[in-house]
């Protein structure tokens, strides 16, 4: 027997490894709120410590333990992070749909690829999604929709063009495996977060510049402690966003294996993808209506291929040949 | 009421919330099976309707296959006929190695694999094949949840006492193994 759910460790259906994953998106929600919100009462906390506290009667440590501007700062932002998430889930499938500029098909214009969606929302126990094609002879495919009712698969025109029956279904695969593991909701969320956090990071970074620069007009009592703490908070500022960022292509790549793993448990078979992730691979990938902010959508990424090892940290896919390695693993019984 | 009174009391509510999901989780499981049940269900349906189309279409350019079409309409009889799982199951893998069989064969003239009609024909079956065996493979991996949700420690405890019966899975006969032979000409 072959263990088809590398991620849910210890799972033994993929009923349970589903829930496993919703169980991941929202430990993972709590803990980036958490950290963003400690992040905005750093930054309220440096705003009131540089702007609105007389420099002779507060010291700093006094304001570390608690901080006003900063504990309305960490609610405010745990609100815009809650906010600008639920805006990202009930909008972002169309704003994605509208970015890549595919058209919805229907049986009649696409009968095969229309067969083979409802085939792999069987094997999934779900509704079959929408289906975009994109008049592109480019080779790629995406899905996207943060729930059932709003999920939605497209393919590229050359890809319908390149690829067999078998290969389609195991792309298909692969994007139903991101629908059935909630992938895109997960993303969505990781990615509102991490660009908050960096939101954050810039303005703290910012405010220190700021700060560290009117501290030094004023003759104030502390302000050596209050320049070691300055100095914690700008280093602090400087690297949560990288690390957010390590974080998320981590997840998205992980999220690749996954889906890969999904589609061979969906389709019995893991040839069809490898074959067609050697076609994608050699072919052309970008599309007009790829960009930075749809690039890890996508079964392969549009914009750069990450074959070296130095970049392979920062990216949003990993690399072609390995993935066509794990299936190749999945397929030996 | 002592310590040991408010302990025995949380100890009672504990395992009353706990029944109440494991009984949740455990109907939910069921339904699963039933739903998947009906969708296997519908694609048989599916082909059972399909069948007729193709071997309609087919049947004046296959003069020499005449055995191979009495096969499949054979099967697609004893398939409607059919009651229960077990049956069911039985007469559905019968049909589903004669299509196999006259989907092969049709490979072999050039005027059907041409034929526009055929082709849309071939690729309906071929999908309605394959979400049988989704369906199928749905069906036997919610049947495997629901019978661990009963089977396992400790929701066995209480499962017979609300009715819970483990559910059976699709079974594939050996024949659906083999594949298909093809003769060219």
């Amino acid at each position: 027997m072959v263990n088809l759910a590398p991620a849910a460790v210890g799972a033994t259906d993929f009923f349970t490894a589903q829930r496993a994953n919703q169980r991941a998106t929202t430990i993972l929600l709590a803990t980036l709120t958490l950290l963003a919100g400690g992040l905005g009462y750093l930054a309220g906390w440096a705003l009131e410590a540089n702007h609105a506290a007389p420099a002779s009667s507060y010291a700093p440590r006094t304001i570390w333990f608690f901080s006003k501007w900063g504990f309305w700062c960490a609610i405010a932002v745990a609100a815009v992070s809650l906010g600008w998430s639920w805006i990202s889930m009930r909008f972002g499938d169309r704003m994605v749909l509208a970015m890549t500029g595919g058209n919805e098909v229907t049986k009649e214009q696409e009968p095969q690829l229309y067969n083979i969606v409802e085939e792999l929302a069987i094997a999934a126990g779900r509704r079959p999604p929408r289906i975009y094609v994109i008049e592109t002879d480019a080779l790629n495919a995406f899905a996207t929709g943060t729930s059932e009712q709003n999920a939605t698969i497209g393919v590229t025109r050359g890809l319908l063009n390149t690829l067999n029956r078998e290969e389609l279904q195991g792309v298909i695969g692969h994007e139903m495996g991101h629908v059935a593991n909630l992938d895109t909701r997960y993303m969505t969320i990781v990615g509102v977060t991490v660009g908050l956090i960096a939101l954050i990071a810039d303005l703290i970074l910012r405010g220190t510049q700021f700060g560290i620069g009117g501290r030094r007009d004023r003759d104030s009592k502390g302000g050596g402690a209050a320049m070691i703490l300055m100095l914690i908070l700008f280093v602090v500022a400087l690297l949560a966003p990288l690390a957010a960022n390590l974080v998320r292509m981590a997840v998205s790549r992980q999220r690749e294996y996954l889906a890969d793993a999904t589609s061979v448990r969906f389709t019995r078979n893991p040839a069809g993808l490898i074959s067609a992730l050697q076609k994608i691979d050699t072919g052309a990938n970008s599309f007009s209506g790829v960009s930075k902010a749809t690039e890890h959508l996508f079964i392969i990424n549009p914009i750069h291929k990450m074959t070296e090892r130095t970049s392979a940290l920062m990216a949003t896919h990993p690399d072609t040949a390995a993935r066509i390695d794990r299936l190749r693993n999945l397929g030996i019984r | 009421m002592g310590l040991g009174g408010w302990i025995l009391l949380g100890v009672i509510v504990a395992i009353v919330l706990w029944a109440i999901s494991a009984y949740n989780r455990m109907v939910g499981s069921r339904n699963q099976v039933d739903n998947a049940w009906s969708q296997i269900d519908v694609q048989l349906k599916r082909r059972h309707d399909l069948i007729p189309n193709l071997v309609q279409v087919v049947k004046d350019a296959m003069g020499y296959e005449q055995d191979t079409l009495k096969a499949v309409i054979a099967a697609r009889n004893t398939a409607l006929t059919a009651k229960g799982p077990a049956e069911v199951s039985q007469a559905e893998n019968a049909l589903t190695v004669a299509t196999g069989r006259l989907l092969a064969l049709t490979e072999a003239y050039p005027d059907l694999k041409a034929n526009t009609n055929v082709m849309a024909l071939q690729e309906e079956l071929t999908a309605t094949e394959n979400k049988i065996s989704f369906a199928r493979q749905f069906y036997n991996d919610s049947v495997m949840a629901f019978n661990n949700a009963l089977q396992m420690f400790p929701n066995n405890l209480i499962a017979r006492q609300f009715g819970f019966q483990p559910r059976e899975h699709f079974a594939v006969p050996e024949t659906e193994k083999e594949v298909p032979q093809v003769k060219l000409r």
